[in-house]
């Protein structure tokens, strides 16, 4: 563990969030919707756009720029900005980035944000336009392979011979997500359903089914970072960034990972908790990535919450439930919120540690987890623990 | 009854770049090779200029039996890319070849595959000097 990375705990603070609407057609371009989120996260912060001093995102070809969104908002001079590449395994090193910049001194206030029309226009992995620029998708295009659901199928298939993993146990999972979208107002999906639904879902991927899938989305959302000492002054109450951590690992790649079953968060999550001086029993309310339903069921092993191949049991449990020991993904997550690429998670661990979330709050939550892709499309993940201040 | 399966999409060509290009010039030949490493004879695909292990670039193609056992599959219910005839089957074959190393490729048989089954590669000439290593049943040449 550098030592530096053990003075940046609690150093920095999420002051701000802000939302357009989730919906399958937003009719505006990712520029416009990148406008309205970060205007809503600066007033939902008491700031404004005079106020900002850096911008980041992640994108995959797909969004607008911070080059482009600063002058669109009148932004003098930014003196710090991140452009990062990437999906959803950079979505929170993209804020950990910005919390390292906060923290260093080099801008008072970044605003991160990320704008996608997922649904209208840039399909992840869709068809009717070029192929990534990767080198390993010669190896798998050629066979009719590379949309996330295949890969992550690939994956759930391999975890369920290991493990004995069900489909189950994966449809647990997505029916207590949508039973948490039910109570929360900004959600796509509102309809209850239940494990016989799951499973007359139709086939996308065997072993995955529709409702294995997260929800292609048009939206955006951002987030307003400060000093932990400047967000004592703000208008709402400071959740403070306790650990910020990326890093490497295997991924997906043609002979990249000798265990499919275990994802780069398993060698992450150690760093994590040793910058913030917390482990998995001291977290209270856990977002984790869902772009399918075996995200979530991997992280909960290798993020420590359970034993290796114990995922599935204990989703069916009832462990991730609102009133379980572990609530997950509280607003519904990708798979019945909406899907921003992994923003709208660290927003709602924001809202759980601000005591605002409403009809889904997690009583007396104090402590929140929230995550990135874990590692196996790109070679990358992050995540975050963040703390009531 | 044993389940019929279609076809991936048919017109997807993969792009070479400069580490590839060889190895899909040979695998055009019927020919499936992995790096060896002339310093420490680590094998490695896909191919790279450096050793993973040792880090050094001298390295020479060792032509291998395409060999292995089969670690996951998936039976694609959308057609996913144009041209393809559901459902088909996608396999990660875990290499005998190259310890921890993991391969997509297609599926050459006419039921699902099974959990640590073995299997062997099968060329597919596609034509326009490009071939693809689709995966089968070990023995499935050998029965009677």
């Amino acid at each position: 563990m550098a030592k530096r990375l053990l003075e940046f705990r609690d150093r920095t603070a999420v002051v701000g969030v802000g939302y357009t609407p989730f919906t399958k057609d937003s009719g505006v371009s990712t520029l416009t919707l990148a406008c309205r989120a970060i205007l809503a996260a600066l007033d939902d912060a008491g700031l404004g756009p005079g106020d900002v001093e850096g911008l980041a995102t992640h994108r995959v070809g797909d969004s607008a720029a911070p080059s482009l969104v600063g002058p669109a908002l009148g932004l003098a001079d930014p003196s710090w900005y991140l452009d990062q590449f990437g999906g959803g395994s950079v979505s929170h090193a993209v804020v950990a980035q910005a919390a390292l910049a906060v923290a260093a001194g080099v801008a008072e206030t970044v605003v991160c944000y990320r704008a996608i029309n997922a649904r209208s226009e840039f399909r992840m992995g869709g068809t009717g336009r070029g192929l990534p620029v990767s080198p390993e998708v010669q190896y798998q295009a050629p066979y009719g392979y590379f949309a996330p659901p295949q890969q992550y199928a690939m994956y759930a298939r391999a975890h369920m011979q290991k493990y004995g993993t069900k489909a189950e146990h994966f449809g647990q999972l997505a029916v207590t997500q949508r039973a948490n979208a039910v109570k929360n107002p900004r959600a796509l999906m509102r309809t209850p359903i239940t494990l016989d639904d799951y499973l007359a879902s139709r086939w996308i991927a065997e072993p995955f089914r529709l409702l294995d899938c997260c929800l292609e989305t048009d939206g955006a959302c951002a987030l307003v970072i400060t000093t932990a000492d400047r967000a004592r002054s703000l208008r709402r109450a400071p959740v403070l960034i306790s650990g910020a951590a990326w890093g490497g690992g295997d991924s997906h790649l043609s002979g990249g990972r000798a265990d499919p079953t275990t994802t780069a968060a398993a060698a992450l999550a150690p760093r994590l908790y040793a910058q913030a001086g917390l482990g998995p029993a001291d977290i209270d309310v856990a977002q984790l990535y869902d772009c399918f339903t075996y995200s979530v069921i991997v992280q909960l092993e290798d993020y420590g919450f359970c034993a290796k191949g114990e995922g599935g049991p204990y989703v069916a449990s009832g462990a991730t439930a609102l009133d379980g020991a572990l609530p997950v993904n509280t607003h519904g997550g990708f798979l019945s919120e909406g899907y921003v690429h992994g923003v709208n998670h660290i927003a709602e661990a924001v809202s759980q540690l601000r005591g605002d979330a409403g009809d889904r709050q997690v009583a007396g939550a104090e402590v929140a987890l929230s995550t990135a892709q874990p590692g196996y499309i790109l070679p990358a993940t992050s995540a975050l623990l963040l703390r009531k201040g | 009854m044993p389940e019929r399966y279609g076809r991936p999409p048919q017109g997807v060509r993969p792009t070479p770049d400069r580490d590839s290009k060889d190895w899909w010039a040979r695998l055009a030949g019927h020919e499936f090779a992995v790096q060896r490493c002339d310093t420490c004879h680590t094998a490695r695909f896909p191919p790279r200029a450096f050793c993973p292990v040792c880090r050094t670039e001298d390295w020479r193609w060792a032509a291998v039996e395409p060999a292995g056992t089969v670690e996951s599959w998936i039976v694609n219910r959308r057609p996913f890319m144009p041209g393809a005839s559901e459902p088909y089957i996608v396999v990660l074959v875990r290499l005998a070849a190259v310890p921890g190393c993991l391969i997509h490729g297609g599926w050459d048989g006419d039921r699902e595959p099974e959990y640590g089954q073995a299997v062997e590669g099968v060329y597919a000439d596609m034509g326009d000097d490009l071939a693809l290593l689709n995966w089968r049943p070990t023995e499935w040449h050998a029965s009677p």
